[in-house]
């Protein structure tokens, strides 16, 4: 045999080897867009646990550089004097105010959306620097001991890093879409190291279905996102419970009384938040000096009573271990309460998810007690009370039954109180949703639904709006060479081929070149137009998305070329953002 | 692979025995060995539906890269609406002709027509082509058969090996 000495050969014969092996490995793992979907999720899921990571790291360091102290938000409250007391919120909320001013100048232009708008009603799209903004605002506000949650910008920061991520590898509209979503569900799976709850929070509440082909991405974006906090932390499960069981089914009844009540109380406190706001946007004063005025509520509140600081966490860790009587509960919820109504309304960043678990543990406790009083068989630890009331609260709150049951499950890791916590839940949604049509989130969603023509993500349901531009072509006369370099650089297994107008001409398939490529005496011979498939099916731009799905089932590819009436090339339609349009297109738009 | 052996015209029965050979061609250029296996192959079957589109397709095909698979052995063809099945001509020249410049000494010419959706026996063909040609063995018998009758035996033994 001689030995081949030619470079261009040498090289040639290499790739070839080099496509083989790409087809044995596609062939063995089979992987399908879906598969890489999952990579990309995971991804997603590390870099959102890092960026709650150093929010909550920053929120610390802005705490400990306003107060002094690097405990809890209440102790080092307990420990400052009257006046910083009073002043600490409301400076707090001064900075606030500047870093939003400040910030309103760097982003011009940029809409305000956050990252369940830009899933539910956009493209996926979360703009970064005014979420960055918002997030440094929020450290002061929260670092100041304003009582709002911290996790909320978490969230939004993991989605942020998703949404540029996706944005950078020219994600279609539903992928990114999806990603941002893997994003959010990241940032709840590391705020409350929960991934659980994570990825149904975002599977119920944004993106409103738990079809596969969006729970499984959602599922290992917040796996990942729960590991890598983790590892990095020492954190184990996120309020450590005595064990609580359910004693009697004797119970039962006062549990369900529970449902009703934190179904009742649940739109109550987000009505109030709504008013607060109102009240404070009627005052016509300047944001920064509303977020002032809001500090200086809770700072005054906080003189007597500083459990009303921060997001209500160590308040319910000790209400859940029976630490707090309930005398001095009652003044505290109701402190906290008009705190939480005072930040939320005077626009200070940050989330009410937290403090709305707070509302719930002290509603459950309470009622709990006062049954225990006077009937103890009814109710035997009013603290497993709280715990129910938690997941009952924040299920009437999100209306998300499901979510909330398994997120207190998750956070206490208190198994042998499901069945009162998930009666409870039902009930709590269903009382909540017969009061008030509207949810924590269903608020936002639908302003900005109504400003956003089309109402839903996919205005016109059109094969155009989830096309992927601008798809890798080859003209007519490329070389065996350079058909099979493509072939290994991208991940397709067609090629188009265009003329020199962009005319697509027809596909080249690497189903029809894999016995041959051992062979290359082959590849100096074969051109594209040699082995050009001219009758590849091709969808219409304006096509509807269940004509695009017809062509796909009879023809087996992951991508169809988007052709228009004049033969050009406009790009691809892949199957997999097809069927997820097709996924979301089926529940109701939540918009509407 | 399973190949289904009554099938008239798969790709390795057609080189065993091709529509058309000649064995002294007399042509001067790569352009005129194409017209020249052309005229033939019309004559020769019925399978050859529009002669002057096929002639315009062979000849276009040629113009945009080498149909050369070695120093002295080309391949013109073309994926063309004017044929209903693989047609092939053979043929061996009787001087050596320039195809192109990198080319300037052809003695064994394979013409080859596929219908346009026929991909995959396209390559086959041209695969199996290049497999038999490789045998330097049966490359001199090709240029050593004396008849048609040798140069079609020559073929057909080399395709059943």
């Amino acid at each position: 045999m001689n030995v081949v000495t030619d470079p261009a050969k040498l090289l040639l014969e290499r790739m070839l080897r080099l496509l083989r092996w790409r087809v044995w490995i596609q062939e063995k793992l089979q992987p399908t867009e879906w598969q890489v979907t999952l990579l990309w999720a995971g991804l997603v899921g590390f870099l959102g646990a890092l960026s709650s990571l150093v929010f909550s790291g920053l929120a610390e360091g802005v705490h400990q550089l306003l107060t002094g102290s690097n405990a809890g938000v209440v102790e080092s409250m307990k420990q400052l004097p009257w006046w910083a007391v009073l002043v600490l919120p409301a400076a707090g909320g001064l900075l606030a105010g500047l870093v939003l001013m400040l910030g309103k100048h760097l982003t011009r232009g940029e809409s305000s959306t956050d990252y369940m708008e830009a899933i539910l009603i956009g493209s996926g799209n979360v703009p970064i620097r005014s979420s960055l903004v918002k997030s440094a605002a929020a450290l002061f506000s929260i670092g100041s001991g304003g009582s709002i949650g911290r996790e909320g910008p978490m969230v939004q920061l993991a989605a942020v890093m998703a949404s540029f991520l996706g944005r950078w590898r020219q994600f279609t509209p539903p992928q990114l879409r999806l990603l941002v979503a893997c994003g959010a569900a990241a940032g709840i799976a590391s705020a409350y190291n929960a991934p659980i709850a994570g990825s149904f929070f975002v599977a119920e509440i944004i993106l409103g279905t738990i079809a596969m082909e969006s729970l499984g991405p959602l599922a290992v974006s917040a796996v990942a996102a729960a590991l890598t906090v983790r590892v990095l932390t020492s954190e184990a499960q996120l309020y450590k419970v005595p064990e609580f069981k359910l004693n009697s089914p004797l119970e039962m009844p006062a549990y369900i009384a529970l449902g009703v009540i934190a179904g009742v109380l649940a739109p109550w406190f987000l009505r109030s938040l709504k008013r607060s706001e109102g009240l404070f946007v009627a005052t016509k004063f300047p944001l920064t000096v509303r977020l002032m005025l809001g500090g200086l509520v809770v700072g005054a509140l906080a003189i007597q009573v500083p459990e009303v600081c921060g997001n209500g966490y160590s308040v319910v860790v000790n209400i859940l271990n029976g630490r707090v009587l309930w005398t001095t509960l009652f003044v505290i919820v109701v402190c906290k309460w008009l705190a939480t109504a005072a930040s939320f309304g005077s626009g200070a960043p940050g989330g009410v998810f937290t403090p709305s678990l707070f509302m719930g543990a002290s509603a459950g406790y309470l009622f709990g007690f006062a049954i225990n009083s006077v009937w103890p068989g009814g109710a035997g630890d009013p603290r497993a009370f709280a715990l129910v009331g938690m997941g009952a609260f924040l299920s009437a709150v999100s209306h998300a039954p499901v979510m909330a049951v398994i997120m207190l499950f998750e956070m206490t890791l208190s198994y042998d109180i499901i069945l009162p916590l998930m009666l409870c839940s039902v009930v709590a949604y269903y009382t909540a949703k017969g009061l008030e049509g509207r949810s924590l989130y269903s608020e936002a969603l639908k302003k900005k639904a109504a400003e956003t023509p089309g109402g839903s993500a996919f205005g016109l349901g059109q094969v155009a709006e989830l096309m992927k531009r601008k798809p890798p072509t080859l003209p007519r006369g490329a070389h065996f060479a350079e058909i099979a370099r493509m072939f290994l650089s991208m991940r397709v297994n067609n090629l188009y081929v265009t003329d020199t107008e962009d005319r697509f001409l027809g596909a080249v398939s690497l189903h029809d070149i894999k016995p041959y490529l051992g062979e290359p005496e082959l590849a100096e011979l074969v051109i594209a137009s040699d082995i050009l498939r001219e009758d590849f099916p091709r969808v219409a731009p304006d096509a509807t998305l269940s004509e695009a799905l017809g062509r796909f089932l009879n023809f087996e590819a992951e991508r169809l070329p988007v052709v228009n009436g004049e033969g050009k090339l406009l790009g691809s339609l892949a199957k997999g953002d097809l069927l997820l349009a097709l996924v979301e297109m089926r529940k109701k738009p939540v918009a509407a | 692979m399973i190949t289904l052996s009554f099938a008239l015209n798969t790709p390795t029965e057609l080189i065993a025995a091709p529509d058309v050979v000649v064995t002294d061609l007399r042509v001067t250029s790569g352009e005129e060995a194409i017209r020249a296996l052309h005229q033939r192959l019309r004559a020769a079957t019925p399978d050859v539906k529009d002669a002057a589109q096929f002639l315009k397709d062979l000849l276009e095909r040629a113009a945009i890269s080498s149909v050369c698979i070695a120093a002295d052995v080309a391949l013109p063809h073309a994926r063309t609406v004017a044929v209903s099945r693989i047609v092939l001509a053979v043929a061996r020249t009787a001087t050596p002709v320039t195809f192109d410049a990198e080319h300037p000494g052809v003695r064994l010419v394979f013409l080859i027509g596929t219908p346009k959706a026929a991909v995959a026996e396209y390559l086959q063909t041209v695969a199996a082509l290049s497999r038999l040609l490789k045998n330097a063995a049966t490359r001199a018998d090709l240029l050593a058969a004396p008849t048609e009758a040798d140069f079609r035996a020559v073929l057909a033994r080399a395709q059943r090996r």
